[in-house]
């Protein structure tokens, strides 16, 4: 038997067993449904099932490596793309660290140079992000082995934090319109269910992108269209004021809480001069006081346009949300199936209360294989965690995992099977 | 959420003829479109014509007539456009009753205009925050991202806005152009009329001369399309760069790839030429590729001929690759085209 042929009946013994209960998300019947053939490799489209129980059966039968389903509502799921009757669709949002620098700089990733007339024999290896170029050729065409680590993690869980902040204080969704889940994979999905967001079309969901990306900010556009005047002397002065309300709230508050704990090597790290750095120390209590409390930008020797757009720049990198803009803008979308296995991990996408996005450990919450254990040959995998135990790193050896353990290591193609069963 | 306390009288249908309520005005007029030839309503049908031909010439609506002829001289104004066939006629229409529309919302007090938001179902209210001007409204966000898609003075972007809880806080010139949008909207869809009726003959003549005078006003030149050529040398930035990644085999993403390829179509580049630009990518694939062109181009599939997105979409999706001069007088890199190509001789012109 191949890995895959095995992790297919691992797959085919989940979605069989008498206790699996497909969630179905709101009018579930007016949705299109999208399934990745385990076997064929082929996506099928277009489906529509009046039930959970004809869903489930459908499922059971044909064993896909992947579920999905549109955001949109239908008035006909399964017809062809424009005549299907487009009946409004739900707010989503994906956060997936494939597209966000993490703080592990993705050194467990592979990538490896698929060119065979590469200087390198077998390709050239290497780690980390994905090079534009091979550097040994310049092939541009790689294989890749991604990995999902603890602060890819993190860093896509800060991402969602801000999102849910906004979503919250700003837009004015409460926790019940906001469905937070594990992506199976790497990172968050948000699901906003809510009436009035159903209608809104794509141009008013970019829109709703560019307030979450901090995208045509006017303090940020006017230096856009002015670069002369940070050199202009004269001219040093911000003419922005921060607020109570929206963006201007987020940047007053994100300008105090930085500025409060900042150190002078901090200010240095974003770019501000030694001058400026000290003066913003040594007169702290003026500039959380006069300067962002009262808008009043020129008061503090040293401390100019140039260094308060520095602020604002930094600050704002930190309060945006670092969302896929396709997929949010995108009124037909297919997205994952909540309690469904992800093909790339044997995960599961799972939803969790929107309060415990810091509690909610996905390495525990999202294991679907329970028990069962197998032996693997290995060729290479960092040090993981699943269900709360430890397992590796791991370099060309033989190991007996648990079930959850070896479908990850074979899925991520960073083992095999260590012997072929009958 | 607010309840309708503002009753609309005849003077407010006078001025707001768009409203839902002049549906039942007219129901007791009891109209019948024969007659309008007449001499006794002969007088509604000449305010009708009056309206079409203030619009296309100015985008106005002309001087305003007694009540018992404003009203029904609407309605009578709809039948005329929709009898054009005119979408220049419908367009400019829609747009002049708007215009006029909003000069009048400015001046209304806060429950009428609110009355008129309601009448487009809109969730409004009268601020209650302390922080913010006791005269200004708050409007539910997807009220007000409805009405902002075809705005594009920074101002009106969501990040520059006072919003909270929901709500997005405008002032009452604010609110009266964000109704000017959606009294646009709901004339245009009245005039997307699908099936077009059986005018009498004195209707269509009116039409007719319509028609004439509306292709006077705009003249030939907005009939003329996209130059025969494609011409590299009046690629916008965002293109040129994307041409330049494809052709030199580097991976594009999803909407890169898109624009790229809808763009080239539009121009007039014939789908195989436009597959072959993606030749040399590491993932080229000639038959998906192929196929990909073809649907983009509307030649498969749903038949839908895609175009490429606006400046503003690739913004946010970081397609944009910052602007040069001429960018800051467009938003679409389409229009960068035309413009452009008007500028630059035909000299590296590539084969079509």
């Amino acid at each position: 038997m191949s890995s895959r042929d095995w992790v297919y009946e691992r797959f085919s013994e989940f979605y069989k067993s008498p206790r699996y209960e497909f969630p179905s998300p709101a009018s579930f019947s007016q949705r299109e449904y999208g399934f990745l053939l385990f076997k064929e490799r082929a996506m099928v489209r277009h489906k529509g099932f009046a039930s959970s129980t004809a869903l489930r059966s459908f499922v059971r039968q044909r064993i896909p490596s992947d579920v999905y389903h549109s955001c949109a509502y239908y008035e006909n799921p399964e017809a062809e793309m424009d005549k299907k009757g487009w009946a409004g669709a739900d707010l989503v949002f994906d956060i997936d660290a494939d597209h966000i620098p993490t703080s592990c700089g993705k050194i467990h990733d592979e990538w490896k140079c698929s060119n065979p007339d590469c200087g390198v024999s077998g390709g050239m290896v290497g780690r980390g992000i994905t090079p534009d170029m091979c550097p040994a050729c310049g092939g541009v065409k790689f294989e890749t082995k991604t990995w999902a680590c603890e602060q890819c993690i993190d860093t896509t869980r800060v991402e969602t934090r801000n999102l849910l902040d906004m979503l919250m204080a700003d837009f004015g969704f409460s926790e019940h319109e906001i469905r937070t889940f594990f992506s199976g994979h790497r990172g968050y999905h948000i699901h906003v269910e809510s009436e009035a967001v159903r209608s809104l079309d794509a141009v008013a969901r970019k829109e709703i992108v560019d307030y979450v990306t901090g995208i045509g900010i006017d303090l940020f556009e006017e230096k856009k269209r002015a670069p002369h005047r940070s050199r202009q002397k004269k001219a040093s002065t911000p003419t922005f004021s921060l607020g109570d309300y929206g963006w201007k709230r987020r940047l007053k508050r994100g300008m105090r809480s930085f500025l409060q704990t900042a150190s002078k090597e901090d200010l240095k790290a974003i770019g501000i001069k030694q001058g400026g750095a000290s003066a913003i120390v040594k007169n702290k209590e003026t500039i959380l006081n006069r300067c962002i409390d009262e808008n009043r930008w020129n008061i503090v020797r040293g401390v100019g346009y140039e260094t308060w757009m520095r602020i604002a720049e930094h600050v704002k990198n930190r309060e945006i949300s670092q969302i896929d803009t396709v997929v949010t803008s995108d009124v037909h979308r297919l997205i994952r199936a909540n309690g469904t296995l992800h093909g790339k991990t044997g995960l599961l996408k799972v939803e969790f209360p929107v309060k415990e996005l810091d509690t909610f450990d996905p390495f525990v919450g999202a294991v679907a294989f329970k028990g069962g254990n197998t032996r693997v040959s290995i060729w290479d995998a960092p040090e993981f965690k699943l269900s709360g135990e430890t397992f590796g790193p791991y370099k060309n050896q033989q190991v007996t995992l648990p079930t959850a353990a070896a479908v990850l290591l074979i899925l991520k193609g960073r083992a095999e099977l260590a012997e072929v069963q009958s | 959420m607010q309840q309708e306390t503002v009753k609309f009288t005849e003077n407010d249908l006078a001025k707001y003829p768009f409203l839902k309520e002049t549906a039942v005005y007219m129901k007791k007029l009891g109209l019948d479109i024969e007659e309008l030839t007449s001499p006794e309503l002969g007088q509604i049908l000449f305010r009708a014509q009056d309206r079409l031909e203030q619009a296309i010439l100015f985008v106005s609506t002309g001087q305003k007539g007694r009540n018992d002829i404003e009203i029904p001289s609407f309605p009578v104004a709809i039948m005329l456009a929709i009898a054009t066939k005119n979408s220049f006629i419908k367009k400019r229409y829609a747009l002049a009753e708007a215009k006029g529309a909003y000069l009048d919302f400015q001046a209304e007090p806060a429950e009428r205009l609110m009355a008129i938001a309601q009448d487009f179902d809109w969730n409004i209210a009268v601020n209650s925050e302390s922080g913010i001007p006791l005269d200004y409204f708050s409007v539910s966000f997807s009220d007000y991202l409805r009405n902002v898609t075809h705005l594009r003075e920074a101002k009106w972007k969501l990040v520059n806005r006072l919003f909270t809880n929901g709500r997005v806080f405008l002032s009452q010139h604010d609110v009266a152009r964000l109704l000017q949008e959606e009294v646009q909207r709901r004339i245009e869809t009245r005039l997307d009329a699908k099936e077009v009726p059986q005018f009498p003959q004195p209707i269509m003549d009116i039409a007719e001369k319509m028609t004439e005078l509306a292709k006077e006003k705009i003249g030939e030149s907005e009939m003329e399309g996209f130059p025969k050529e494609v011409s590299q040398s009046a690629f916008p930035p965002c293109i040129e760069v994307l041409y330049d990644a494809a052709s030199h085999g580097r991976h594009l993403g999803h909407v890169g790839r898109f624009t790229l390829t809808s763009f080239l179509v539009t121009i007039g580049m014939p789908p195989e030429k436009v597959a072959e630009v993606f030749k040399t990518s590491s993932d080229y694939n000639a038959r998906l590729t192929r196929y990909q062109v073809e649907h983009i181009a509307g030649s498969r599939g749903s038949g839908t001929r895609y175009t490429p997105p606006s400046c503003s979409t690739l913004q946010t999706h970081g397609v944009c690759t910052g602007s040069d001069v001429l960018c800051r007088r467009i938003r679409h890199p389409l229009r960068y085209y035309l413009i452009k190509h008007g500028q630059t001789k035909p000299e590296s012109q590539l084969q079509k």
